[in-house]
């Protein structure tokens, strides 16, 4: 017995070694390395030395890094309200109506679209003389353009709409096929018995999509923490580091201004809210077991 | 025997043509050159310097590389680090300073030579660091006014802007009875724009732009920016320049500054607004400084095999003889950093009925004896003092805090930074 277990576990680990060589060579080395580097000067072009928190100390003190890391914090804010939108689209196309393949298409579009056609295209309509205020001008829902982009007050907001945009679409399928994956005879059986549409959501639907709110759930807050990329083409951080995210600071200080372990310090941080909240996620919204 | 001869005598031949074919192998020189952001426009123009040079200098084979501007820095330090660096690189000053002080790449002094005295002194002066100097310049731009006539005409004005004041003051005038905004500031570049206005950044190891002409300088442009006069898309990020010429083919600003490139683009991206276009100096500063001064240069990375030296000393000066700047600089619409070539009647001559383009080279070409690139050297982590102190302009020419306490602020985490420099 004891030999088929070995056997079998050996047979099972030998079928996962190449993924897992893949992962130690392309995850677990860069992450464990990046962090080892995140407590050090390295440069690149002098010796490297440790240097403790220094960095965490530079970056915790850096008024950038500080707004990035409260912004990120606020990102929070699109999870109920994409995945809410999420399930409300699922729902809305899990009908079976004529041409509704053809919105399921349209609202994954926004997902497939690259980052910088995205810049552009809502730069344009965020623009002071946009799409977007010569519309609301136009209804005379406001006197003067907005600056969608400009005021450091609404700035952070119309990026988190846009990155909202783009995840919807995405969020809208792993839902639709969380609502395909449930069995049709419950719903008739609900049906049967008097349970009106809501009921049959809130006591089936939902309770069935748990194990997939769950994924989609985590999946966004991560996404959220991790949002630079709509920063990136939209504000670079701008206006008056309203839009700085943590992971925007990174990129900046790491990638863009080659100041390695500033960067990594800044994902360092990004990685430990990434967890303590993923786990916090996994604690609340696990699935009950059936 | 014979045979064994004639084996003796074929080896004895095919070490030879082995050792020559080594030799020659040996002798083969290869350069290679990274440029910034040059593919493709410019792909004939450095295949045919390539093939010439070859031509011309038979055992040297050159190598050309193009990487975009934001990939250059990350590629480089990389390949330094590595132990096989490019033999040339084009860098702007900024980034040459940063590297002159991180050893990153070594004067040219020796390998320019004689030829030092063909290149224009600002240019040699921009690039010369502690002393020495660490690269060939290649070419170098400078801003020019392309103006709306039509929307200087509805605002009851005649002529261009002879200072920044009055460059303000048509701003608010040119909203007040057009709507549309007269001027687009590079805000990001403050440092230079506070330079070029003969206020100081640093002084003594200090921060001292929070003086009250520095101060007022803000206020001015907070009036400005109330009053409509100053274009406000992206107005403070770290390239105001794609909203600002979009916003002037669109009949939305008047007054671009800009590079003459700039107006090569307006006439092909906006013909009804080129149409109407006209070009003027862009005003100096009380220090005789032009705005816009941006030299790219050659520069040679640490590590190079010395060997190699000479020959691409050669090279770079080839690449920026007097002859290849000017071919380069027609192409591009930019200026050239040698005497010569400046001196070129392309650059001097108006031609008849020329267009706002032609006429901002001419006029690029008379300012650029005026102009250098601005900015505080010898600073590490430039670019982020750099950025608060943007933010403070932003804050204090938007109304978000008060001028002097916004710059107070900001000259606090400058000495703060310079200081740990200090020790």
């Amino acid at each position: 017995m004891m030999k088929t277990s070995f056997k079998q576990n050996l047979q099972a680990y030998l079928f996962l070694a190449p993924a897992l060589v893949l992962f130690a060579v392309f995850s677990f080395w860069p992450v464990g390395y990046g962090s080892y580097l995140a407590f050090t000067d390295y440069s690149l072009i002098k010796p490297t030395h440790w240097v403790g928190l220094d960095n965490f100390r530079y970056i915790f003190d850096n008024a950038m890094f500080v707004a990035g890391l409260r912004n990120s914090l606020l990102f929070l804010l699109i999870v109920p309200i994409i995945q809410i939108g999420a399930i409300t689209l699922a729902v809305l196309v899990n009908n079976r109506l004529p041409g509704i393949r053809l919105f399921r298409a349209a609202f994954y579009v926004p997902v497939v679209t690259t980052i910088s056609v995205v810049g552009i295209m809502w730069g344009f309509m965020f623009h002071e003389q946009g799409t977007l205020n010569y519309v609301l001008l136009q209804l005379r829902l406001v006197n003067q353009p907005v600056g969608w982009l400009s005021d450091d007050s609404i700035a952070l907001f119309a990026v988190m709409f846009v990155t909202v945009w783009r995840g919807l679409g995405w969020y809208m399928v792993m839902y639709l096929a969380g609502l395909q994956a449930v069995p049709a005879e419950m719903q008739e059986a609900a049906i049967l018995d008097g349970a009106n549409r809501w009921q049959r959501f809130w006591k089936i639907t939902v309770p069935m999509l748990r194990p997939t709110i769950m994924v989609c759930s985590i999946m966004s807050v991560l996404a959220a923490l991790k949002a630079y990329q709509e920063v990136l083409v939209l504000t670079q951080g701008g206006p008056l580091n309203a839009t700085f995210t943590a992971l925007y600071y990174a990129y900046d200080q790491g990638l863009k201004h080659l100041k390695l372990p500033r960067g990594l310090a800044a994902s360092f941080v990004v990685s430990i809210c990434c967890v303590a909240i993923m786990l916090l996620c996994l604690r609340y919204i696990k699935p009950k077991h059936r | 025997m014979v045979s064994k001869r004639l084996l003796a005598a074929g080896l004895v031949a095919l070490s030879m043509v082995a050792s020559q074919a080594a030799q020659a192998t040996q002798a083969m020189q290869n350069i290679e050159f990274w440029t910034m952001s040059l593919k493709p426009k410019f792909v004939p123009y450095f295949e045919t310097l390539v093939k010439r040079y070859e031509a011309q200098n038979p055992g040297v084979t050159i190598e050309w590389i193009d990487f975009p501007g934001d990939l250059i820095q990350t590629k480089l330090v990389t390949r330094i680090v590595a132990g096989t660096p490019p033999a040339l690189v084009n860098l702007n000053v900024p980034w040459a300073d940063e590297y002159a002080r991180d050893g990153l790449i070594v004067p040219v002094d020796q390998l320019m030579g004689a030829a030092k005295s063909t290149y224009a002194k600002a240019a040699i002066d921009d690039l010369t660091f502690s002393g020495k100097t660490y690269g060939f310049p290649l070419y170098s731009n400078v801003t020019v006014i392309a103006y709306n006539t039509s929307l200087f005409k509805e605002a009851g004005l005649t002529l261009p802007p002879q200072s920044l004041d009055e460059q303000l003051a048509f701003s608010m005038k040119i909203y007040a009875k057009t709507g549309e905004a007269g001027f687009s500031p590079s805000l990001a570049k403050a440092d230079g724009f506070m330079l070029q206005q003969g206020l100081p950044i640093v002084k003594d190891g200090k921060a001292v732009f929070n003086s009250p002409q520095h101060v007022a300088l803000v206020e001015k442009l907070a009036v400005a920016y109330k009053a409509g006069g100053i274009l406000k898309d992206n107005l403070f990020s770290e390239d105001n320049f794609p909203a600002a010429i979009a916003a002037y083919n669109g009949g939305r600003l008047a007054m671009l500054s800009a590079p003459p490139t700039a107006v090569k683009r307006i006439e092909t991206d906006a013909k009804d607004i080129y149409a109407i276009t006209d070009v003027a100096p862009a005003p100096l500063g009380p220090t005789g400084i032009v705005d816009g001064g941006w030299l790219i240069h050659f520069a040679v990375p640490t590590g190079v095999d010395a060997k190699l030296m000479p020959a691409i000393a050669k090279f770079a000066r080839y690449l920026t003889n007097d002859e290849n700047q000017l071919a380069f600089d027609k192409l591009a619409n930019v200026f050239p950093t040698t005497i010569a070539a400046a001196n070129d009647p392309y650059f001097q001559r108006l031609p008849v009925n020329a267009g706002a383009s032609e006429k901002a080279v001419a006029i690029g070409a008379e300012s650029m004896k005026r102009s250098r690139t601005l900015y505080v050297a010898g600073i590490d982590d430039y670019d982020e003092l750099r950025r608060s102190l943007v933010n403070a302009i932003e804050a204090g020419v938007t109304g978000k805090q008060d001028p002097k306490a916004a710059l107070d602020a900001a000259v606090a985490i400058w000495n703060k930074k310079l200081a740990t420099q200090a020790h």
